[in-house]
């Protein structure tokens, strides 16, 4: 018994070193918390003119002395268009300071310069870093652009205006989200909530969406200009599906849903929403149409973006632009 | 007519203690306590707080044990508690303090059931003493034991735990003296149907007795969910074994020398949780080892050890703390006319004010650094490694129990950076009885404490500290009269340094620092007188000062001031 306690005991001691763990320790990096703050390697964008068909994204790259908050910020000079990156790692590189061309909201870049910001706003007294971009292809949305109204009306659209009204695309003045056209409405009409209807249509048979309402999202840009505020300013959307396939819509055999989007804020919206939801209403009950009742967005014929205003506010004005179906995820401007 | 009643009860009384001799008996214990506080402040800083504050309660605790065979015993203690100023019903609680039943199946086995009191190893299972204490003077000792009673924290180390435990032993005539085995099992949490499952703790001993002078242990404790109390599957685990050798061997008739060791390993595991912050698995060990000499005939004790406790190694029953410091004490929760927090304090802890543990935790709790930075944890504190020396000499006349402890410890594993924190922690104590070096008949004792502690660390300037924490504890009882003692104490917390604490989050993992600047002092004097009416029986007044003084602007000094009126009987 001796001989086995005596076993344990080496036993013991010969296992008993710890394997130096020097590099490994709990918790967060003190030098991150608490160290000093600078700029290892200047932080900088890989190329000044950006072709973001060819280029896919341009990325920031540097290093700093420890792992801080940063935020870069991309403002537009024409459009206003603002995207934001954020992190916290030490090194910047394409991993984590990648830009895809793409904006945080409504209005996106267009052909133009963007002025790039760099701060670090959690390290007092820290420099702010300026750099310069020039946009000379704007990026590729992934999806199914219906219109962002750069092309005019298409030849099967039609238009409602209330007679006060005018309601039309405008190119060429800044306001647009995307490019350089949008549609706007704009008149006063005390006797009646609608103000006006554009109903875009394919030049012939469907949009050419997948079948599957599930994954795919509507967007669309809107900014509510006057007789705003929640409550007073809404938007329908009339989906048009040819259940039947004959090559027309019958309102009174097939699927129209409605689907209302109020006022939120001002600005630019971006108006995105899953293409299956527009069998429910707000409460979540399915709707009634005269079709099948499924939506089925390879059946698409026709979608109507109908602006509707106070009629006790005075003027109601309103711009629309980029109206795009994605899959899988909403639209990112 | 009421001295027939009377008469009447007490012979009812008589005979049922003299029939029932051996199958009834009845304990307990009864108090009257009463606490005026005062706290000082300067009136610029608070002129919202209420200066006084005054309460107390009497209470009986009535316990009788039943014995209704030669095997079987049922023990049952009811509280009765009055608070003072609660007349006709309020205030007043009853609860029921202790059920348990205990006894002997087949002459064999030992088993009790309901309230029982858990030890085993310093790694396993251990009710670690509370900071503040440094052979302490009988005048905190004897409100410190109120305080301890009302928690069931025993003088050895135990904690209270509902459940079932069991023991046995066998003799063997050869290679091995005997067998010892324990076990037990207890309810740590009920579920709630919903999200939380049972919780249960149990282990157990194996004590394998080889020889007088040899030793060993195999012991295990596991704490785990009962995965189908709930609809969910989450399950929290918590295990370990560790094995314990103690080998004494005399090289002299004088002297005997031996090895203490106890090694072991943990595993704990979060299982399916949601939380992506719960470590699917987390395992370490640790060991200690010491050589152990003790010189009889100048009855002193040595220990010269080693030991390495891993960062990882968690075990719920002997890390938890008595105290919680994150939460602020009942009494003057917070201080000032901008309503701060106050830091729990020496006095609090005596006062019974602090939040204390009633069962054991599986979240390491929050620790002040300023009163312990080394062993938060108890002697299991996870992220030790190095050397401890301890002697202990024991006497009969003048320096009865004189002790001196040294502990140079390191982290395992760096907090924040790949600098590891150095600790040195050394304690002394001595117990001076005054009256044998004048041949007095009356006792004159002096007790002296002291506790040094430094904690350091190197780096770049943001990684660097030093703490020092002092402390100093020290009394005196005189028996000026028969019976009748003068007490007089005090306890003072020198603390200057910067201390980086770990904040850790519900899964133990380490998740951002307090970086503190301790620079304070902490004193408490204490006065009193006791009247022994026997040695469990006894009636203390006292008045105590406090107060606490920071150097740096920012923080609050303050003092409270206490008188105490204690009534203590045990039975």
């Amino acid at each position: 018994m001796k001989k086995i306690a005596l076993l344990l005991i080496v036993i013991l001691f010969s296992s008993s070193c710890r394997k130096e763990d020097s590099n490994n320790f709990d918790g967060p990096n003190l030098n991150d918390l608490f160290g000093p703050f600078s700029i290892v390697e200047t932080i900088k964008i890989n190329k000044n003119t950006a072709d973001f068909p060819s280029d896919n994204e341009l990325f920031f790259s540097g290093e700093l002395s420890k792992n801080t908050s940063w935020v870069i910020t991309i403002i537009g000079e024409t459009t206003g268009a603002k995207r934001t990156l954020t992190g916290t790692d030490r090194i910047l590189s394409t991993d984590n300071a990648a830009w895809d061309g793409g904006a945080n909201t409504f209005p996106g870049f267009g052909l133009e310069n963007a002025f790039i910001e760099i701060s670090f706003p959690k390290e007092e007294n820290s420099p702010v870093l300026y750099d310069t971009v020039s946009i000379t292809n704007t990026k590729i949305d992934n999806g199914y652009l219906i219109t962002s109204f750069e092309n005019g009306e298409g030849a099967n659209w039609s238009k409602f205006n209330q007679t006060t009204v005018r309601g039309q695309i405008d190119c060429g003045t800044g306001e647009s989200a995307k490019g350089n056209c949008h549609y706007g409405f704009n008149g006063t009409v005390p006797w009646d909530w609608a103000i006006g209807s554009v109903m875009v249509k394919p030049n012939s048979g469907t949009f050419g969406l997948p079948a599957s309402a599930s994954n795919l999202y509507f967007n669309m840009a809107f900014k509510p200009l006057e007789n705003t505020g929640i409550g007073n300013t809404f938007l329908q959307f009339w989906f048009d599906e040819d259940d039947n396939g004959d090559g027309v819509f019958d309102e009174a055999t097939e699927d129209r849903f409605i689907y209302e989007y109020w006022y939120e804020q001002g600005g630019w919206n971006l108006v995105s929403y899953k293409y299956s939801d527009i069998q429910f209403d707000e409460d979540g009950n399915q709707i009634s149409t005269n079709g099948n009742g499924l939506p089925e967005p390879s059946k698409l014929v026709s979608i109507n973006v109908f602006y509707l205003a106070n009629k006790d506010n005075g003027n109601a004005k309103a711009l629309i632009d980029h109206l795009i179906f994605t899959t899988n995820k909403p639209y990112t401007p | 007519m009421n001295r027939k009643v009377l008469l009447f009860l007490l012979i009812i009384s008589a005979n049922l203690v003299i029939g029932q001799q051996k199958k009834f008996q009845i304990n307990g214990a009864a108090r009257g306590y009463f606490l005026s506080n005062n706290l000082n402040l300067d009136e610029s800083l608070d002129s919202v707080t209420t200066r006084k504050a005054n309460y107390g309660h009497t209470l009986l605790d009535l316990g009788f044990s039943l014995t209704p065979n030669k095997n079987t015993e049922v023990i049952g203690m009811f509280r009765i508690r009055n608070e003072l100023g609660g007349f006709w019903g309020g205030g007043v609680s009853f609860d029921v303090r202790q059920l348990s039943l205990k006894g002997i199946a087949g002459n064999v086995v030992k088993y009790e059931i309901g309230d029982i009191d858990l030890k085993m190893t310093p790694y396993t299972l251990f009710n670690t003493l509370e900071e503040g204490v440094v052979n302490e003077g009988d005048v905190f000792d004897l409100r410190r034991e109120i305080v301890h009673y009302d928690m069931f924290y025993g003088n050895d180390n135990t904690w209270r735990m509902q459940g079932a435990k069991m023991n046995f032993g066998l003799e063997f005539g050869k290679h091995i003296n005997s067998i010892d085995v324990n076990g037990f099992i207890t309810r740590q949490r009920p579920t709630d149907g919903i999200a939380e499952p049972e919780r249960v703790y149990g282990g157990g001993t194996i004590k394998i007795k080889q020889s007088d002078n040899l030793t060993i242990g195999l012991n295990s404790v596991n704490v785990f969910d009962l995965t189908e109390t709930i609809q969910d599957s989450i399950q929290y685990k918590n295990n370990v074994h560790t094995f314990d050798v103690l080998y004494n061997k005399n090289i002299t008739r004088n002297i005997k020398v031996g090895l203490k060791s106890e090694a072991g390993i943990s595993g704990t595991s979060y299982n399916n949780y949601i939380d992506t912050r719960a470590p699917e698995s987390l395992e370490d060990w640790f060991y200690d080892v010491a050589l152990v000499a003790h010189i009889k005939d100048k009855n002193i004790k040595m220990e010269l050890g080693y030991k390495d406790v891993g960062a990882d190694f968690f075990s719920a029953g002997a890390q938890t703390k008595r105290i919680d410091y994150s939460r602020f004490p009942g009494l003057y929760q917070q201080i000032t006319n901008s309503a701060v927090g106050r830091q729990i304090s020496y006095t609090d802890m005596i006062s019974g004010n602090t939040e204390n543990s009633f069962k054991i935790n599986e979240q390491l709790l929050p620790y002040f650094a300023g009163y312990n930075n080394i062993s938060p944890y108890g002697i299991a504190t996870p992220n030790r490694r190095g050397i401890y020396v301890n002697l202990l000499r024991t006497d009969s006349v003048k320096f009865r129990n004189s002790f001196l402890n040294a502990s140079f410890m390191s982290q395992s594993r760096g907090t924040g950076t790949v600098n590891k924190k150095n600790f040195i922690l050394l304690t002394a104590g001595t117990d001076i009885y005054m009256n044998d070096f004048f041949g007095w008949k009356k006792q004159l004792k002096v007790d002296l404490g002291i506790r040094y502690e430094n904690t350091t660390r190197n780096g770049e300037e943001y990684e660097k500290g030093n703490l020092n924490s002092t402390f100093i504890d020290a009394g005196i009882s005189w028996e000026f009269a028969k019976k009748l003692d003068l007490l007089v104490g005090t306890k003072l917390w020198l603390v200057n340094g910067t201390a980086y604490v770990n904040q850790r989050n519900q899964f133990n993992t380490v998740v951002n620092f307090d970086v503190i600047d301790y620079h304070f002092t902490e004193n408490t004097y204490a006065a009193g007188m006791r009247y022994r009416f026997s040695d469990k029986n006894t009636l203390s007044v006292q008045y105590q000062v406090f107060d606490i003084q920071h150097k740096q602007s920012n923080s609050v000094d303050y003092g409270i001031s206490q008188f105490s009126f204690l009534y203590s009987l045990f039975f």
